[in-house]
């Protein structure tokens, strides 16, 4: 949460000569961090976040209370200034006032009754500073109210007196569907189960600890005030607050634990204040019905633990003296420092761990040194899948690839409704599902990118989910790519390099599937098992996608080592016509079958229906001559003739 | 026969010595190596000797010939450069076509590769993960406004006995109790899992999916100075020697003590700008682990202490100087213009 706190309100509750920039800097390095100091007018303004857990440093007094404890660290003389609270004599006829409380919904309620509201226009410095806190000034009554807030840290409430019927409270539970008015004339159905107060017949006027609703507030014209202090159960005024969506300071605080001792303190304050700036009266006691005290815990810590943790040395005499700064107790016995935790900590140090962290951070983490840990290392399993996924991208990269990362949240239309993964608060419909596959992203992205004049290819190497009954969904890793304006047998290629380079003894098969424009998608297979896919989407969109871990599993890191042959190989090209609608792969290895000698054949030039193939003759044992070579020829041209019916060109 | 051939030799090397052009050397080497040369004179020669001394002088005939096959070579080098024939070594290359590692990638592989020099290993855990791992393991009570706070995407499917919700991990942090789970809750532990995260945010700094780097040690005798030299490692490695690292005191439900992160301003180094607080950059979370999660991750929190910090990768690559851009969601577009930048 983030305060506002005017540097001039700050002094009077800490007696410091340290500058504002040295409170800021060193507030920051040990307590609360002060984001930045503005200027307002003369004044100076820190702007500090505090963490949920330090309710107790939600106010001036509570920054005051760091502080001091802070600056010494720093060589800066500093101290908290007393608060003169008095109580007030209680009039010789009090006005009556009845709460009927519940202490499973409020800890401790206190009101007074003013009368005598002479100025409602509170006085320009207490204006000046609301407004520095970030408060919009209303009328006196309203402004005493929030100013108490802000420098104290407990909030608090003026009703109309006489706008309380019987000047009763009820403190109940509201039912689900009551209705409220807020003060600013909204409407509210309330959840159910929320803290309310009502009046005998049972009729809400007010939404304590969250906001005052209209039929029960202060007005210019109102004749008696009721200041009212709830200290209110937190999770039901953080669930009521939540769903209703009313986020005001007081709420924020309530939800958080705030310490029931701060009430009376608040409470005079507020009479103090009363008195001097709207001349109003006392026209009541106190009245103070305290049901839930603070359990007041005591948490043990051994020095050993200390020293542990910290990895520096500290005396104890120096660890008690931190934790009194900060108002706990503690006391030795031994090695054993029992710690009493005072009320404003009671919800926020409870074990032996909080301790250590007061004791550290007023030391100063600043004064730690950085060490590098010494010990065993934990054992590292040989199989790495990430540097394997490394390997993928690099490859890919190398033959062209550009990475990109889309999103894994996506609309309806991109997913098979049958494995997605239904988001159930998405923020919005284009990403309610988890994705069942790379395609619909990567064709997306390749449309995105429509200004380009040349080819290109994009990949992505991510996770892909598919929902389980009654478990996690499957992660399953691929690689997908997109090729755009690509020539079909260049794309291919950059495939079949890739899979040669993983050394991946792969066969190739025509399989068509409705991802796929028909007859144009391969699937890749290490023997049965499929590698994955490559074919068209689209006119001009090549789309592949592989199963990262089959690809990892049936990789072989080395090849066999072939020791270099010793005869020379001879090699020579042949141009066949080719009837339409030859497979070329099979015209391939109908070559390669014709002969042992024959060690390669490549499809080398395409030119109408011609087709050029490089061949290579290679023997083991002796240098082939001419002859042998022609011999193997014939052979080859004649199967061809035979089988696919060519004609033979050169 | 001996000094014949060396004659030779040295006729030869003060021939090629005073050569002046291509057509001389030329000239030199068809007169002394050619097949009718001075050379093949000699082993013609060969044939009237003992079998011994034509065993020694084959072999000075093969290292006269190799020497003048260098004295040339070497000379017509000479030659070339000083003959200005024109030429422009300056001329475009032809355009190799490389593709495009994305940022994320190279910086995920920047953090790994820094962490595996001091003992961390990578793991990845779930992204739809259950809602024990993402909080309730890690000390959140189960109406923590943290919850809330962490800006949770739930999966729309039922709730499991044990381990309650599904939902998309807001952080990285999840992973650590499945950590000391897989290890059967035997320390040492130093793993690093970067993964994809998910919060329901979308503004100038927040894409709903980014990338965390985790790091969690759990050992005997682990301590604040540890985690502490651990970023301090971290930090001058990705960023450079002279950064600085600073903790700061910060609340998280599963560590205790919490730290903030900040490191010297990466832009100025420290001098005050616009991206930086008085010099200094909030990077992440930290703190020591919980006695809660090691004990969630059956380990005892009397014998053994952590350390753990949950980072983001966009964060950390944003904050390298000379890397500038203004808004994170830029690092997941799929525009080419932007991609081939990198």
């Amino acid at each position: 949460m983030q305060i506002l706190i005017p540097d001039s309100w700050l002094r009077e509750h800490l007696k410091t000569k340290a500058s504002v920039a040295d409170i800021a800097k060193y507030l920051s390095l040990n307590g609360p961090t002060v984001d930045r100091v503005n200027k307002v007018g003369d004044e100076s303004v820190y702007d500090i976040e505090i963490t949920t857990n330090r309710v107790d440093a939600m106010s001036v007094r509570g920054i005051a209370r760091e502080a001091q404890a802070i600056l010494p660290r720093f060589g800066i003389k500093a101290s908290l200034t007393n608060i003169s609270t008095v109580k007030p004599r209680s009039p010789n006829k009090s006005l009556p006032l009845k709460v009927n409380s519940n202490k499973y919904l409020v800890n401790r309620t206190i009101g007074v009754v003013l009368t005598n509201i002479k100025d409602w226009n509170s006085p320009n410095w207490m204006k000046k500073r609301l407004e520095a806190a970030g408060m919009r000034s209303l009328n006196s009554i309203v402004d005493i109210t929030n100013y108490v807030m802000l420098e104290i840290g407990h909030p608090m409430h003026a009703f109309d007196y006489d706008k309380v019927p019987n000047a009763t409270i009820n403190i109940r539970e509201s039912k689900k569907g009551e209705k409220i008015v807020s003060l600013e004339n909204k409407e509210y159905k309330l959840p159910g189960g929320d803290i309310v107060f009502s009046d005998d017949k049972g009729n809400v006027f007010d939404l304590p600890g969250i906001i005052g609703t209209k039929n029960s507030i202060v007005t210019k014209s109102t004749k008696r005030v009721l200041l009212f202090i709830d200290n209110n159960e937190p999770y039901r005024i953080r669930n009521t607050s939540m769903k209703l969506g009313i986020r005001t300071n007081a709420a924020i605080l309530n939800e958080k634990h705030v310490d029931p001792e701060l009430g009376m303190i608040a409470i005079l304050r507020a009479i103090e204040l009363a008195k001097s700036v709207c001349k109003a009266t006392v026209a009541s006691r106190i009245y103070d019905s305290y049901q839930q005290k603070p359990k007041l815990s005591e948490v043990k810590v051994e020095y050993q633990f200390i020293l542990n943790r910290l990895g520096v040395s500290i005396r104890k005499g120096e660890i008690s003296k931190i934790l009194k700064s900060l108002g706990f107790i503690p006391k030795w016995s031994g090695n054993n420092l029992h710690v009493n935790v005072p009320s404003f900590r009671s919800h926020d140090v409870t074990i032996a761990e909080d301790i250590l962290e007061e004791v550290a951070r007023i030391y100063g983490y600043n004064s730690l040194p950085g060490n590098l840990m010494e010990g065993a290392l934990p054992h590292v399993p040989t199989e790495n899948l990430f540097s394997f996924e490394d390997k993928i991208k690099k490859l890919i990269f190398s033959l062209g690839g550009i990475e990109v990362y889309t999103q894994s949240l996506v609309q309806k239309e991109f997913v098979d409704l049958n494995k997605a993964v239904k988001i159930k608060n998405p923020l919005g419909t284009d990403t309610e599902y988890l994705r069942t596959s790379l395609k619909a992203s990567l064709i997306e992205a390749a449309k995105g990118n429509k200004q380009e004049t040349e080819p290109f290819h994009l990949f992505e190497l991510s996770s892909i989910y598919h929902k389980k009954s009654s478990d996690l969904p499957d992660h399953i890793s691929k690689l997908g790519g997109i090729f755009y304006h690509y020539e079909y047998r260049l794309a291919k290629g950059v495939i079949e390099t890739f899979l040669k380079r993983l050394n991946i003894n792969f066969s190739i098969n025509k399989e068509d599937n409705s991802q796929f424009l028909k007859s144009k998608r391969i699937v890749f297979k290490f023997g049965k098992d499929e590698l994955g896919e490559l074919g068209y989407v689209g006119n001009q969109y090549i789309y592949y996608s592989f199963d990262v871990e089959s690809l990892r599993k049936f990789s072989r890191k080395f090849k066999n080592f072939i020791s270099i042959p010793k005869y020379p190989p001879q090699t020579e090209d042949i141009t066949v016509q080719l009837p339409q609608k030859t497979i070329i792969n099979e015209v391939i290895q109908s070559i390669k079958d014709t002969h042992k000698y024959i060690s390669d054949v490549e499809l080398k030039d395409i030119y109408n229906d011609s087709y050029t193939f490089h061949i290579e003759y290679q023997s083991r044992e002796k240098t082939l001559e001419d002859k042998e070579v022609e011999k193997i020829r014939q052979k080859i041209l004649q199967k061809l003739a035979n089988i696919f019916g060519v004609i033979v060109k050169s | 026969m001996r000094d014949r051939i060396l004659n030779i030799k040295n006729e030869a090397i003060a021939q090629i010595t005073e050569a002046s052009n291509s057509e001389e050397l030329e000239g030199i080497r068809i007169e002394y190596l050619g097949r009718k040369g001075k050379i093949n004179e000699l082993t013609g020669n060969i044939n009237e000797l003992s079998s011994e001394e034509k065993k020694q002088i084959g072999i000075l005939i093969n290292e006269v010939k190799t020497t003048l096959e260098n004295e040339i070579s070497s000379k017509e080098d000479q030659l070339h450069i000083k003959s200005a024939e024109w030429f422009d070594p300056t001329i475009p290359g032809i355009k190799q076509d490389l593709g495009h590692l994305h940022m994320i990638t190279q910086a995920i592989q920047e953090i790994e590769d820094i962490f595996k020099q001091i003992g961390f290993v990578r793991r990845r855990y779930p992204e739809a993960e259950w809602d024990y791992f993402a909080y309730t393991a890690l000390n959140f009570p189960s109406d923590h406004p943290a919850r809330d706070e962490m800006e949770t995407f739930f999966i729309d499917s039922p709730e499991n006995k044990k381990y309650g919700k599904m939902l998309l991990t807001p952080h990285t942090s999840s992973g650590q109790v499945r950590e000391m789970l897989r290890v059967n809750s035997k320390p040492p532990i130093r793993m690093l899992n970067i993964a994809k995260t998910y919060r329901r945010e979308s503004d100038a700094s927040h894409n709903p999916l980014f990338h965390q780097f985790e790091g969690l040690v759990v050992d005997e005798g682990i301590n604040i100075t540890h985690l502490k030299g651990t970023l301090e490692y971290f930090v001058q490695h990705f960023y450079g020697p002279n950064i600085k690292v600073r903790l700061r005191p910060h609340n998280f439900k599963f560590t205790e003590p919490s730290f903030e992160i900040d490191t010297t301003c990466t832009i100025c180094e420290g001098k005050n700008c616009k991206v930086c607080k008085e010099g200094w950059l909030e990077q992440a979370g930290s703190g020591m682990v919980h006695p809660n999660v090691l004990k969630a991750g059956g380990i005892d929190p009397k014998k053994y202490s952590g350390f753990a910090f949950g980072w983001g990768v966009e964060r950390a690559l944003m904050m390298k100087s000379g890397v500038k851009i203004p808004d994170l969601r830029t690092l997941y577009s799929t525009d080419l213009r932007y991609l081939r930048q990198f």
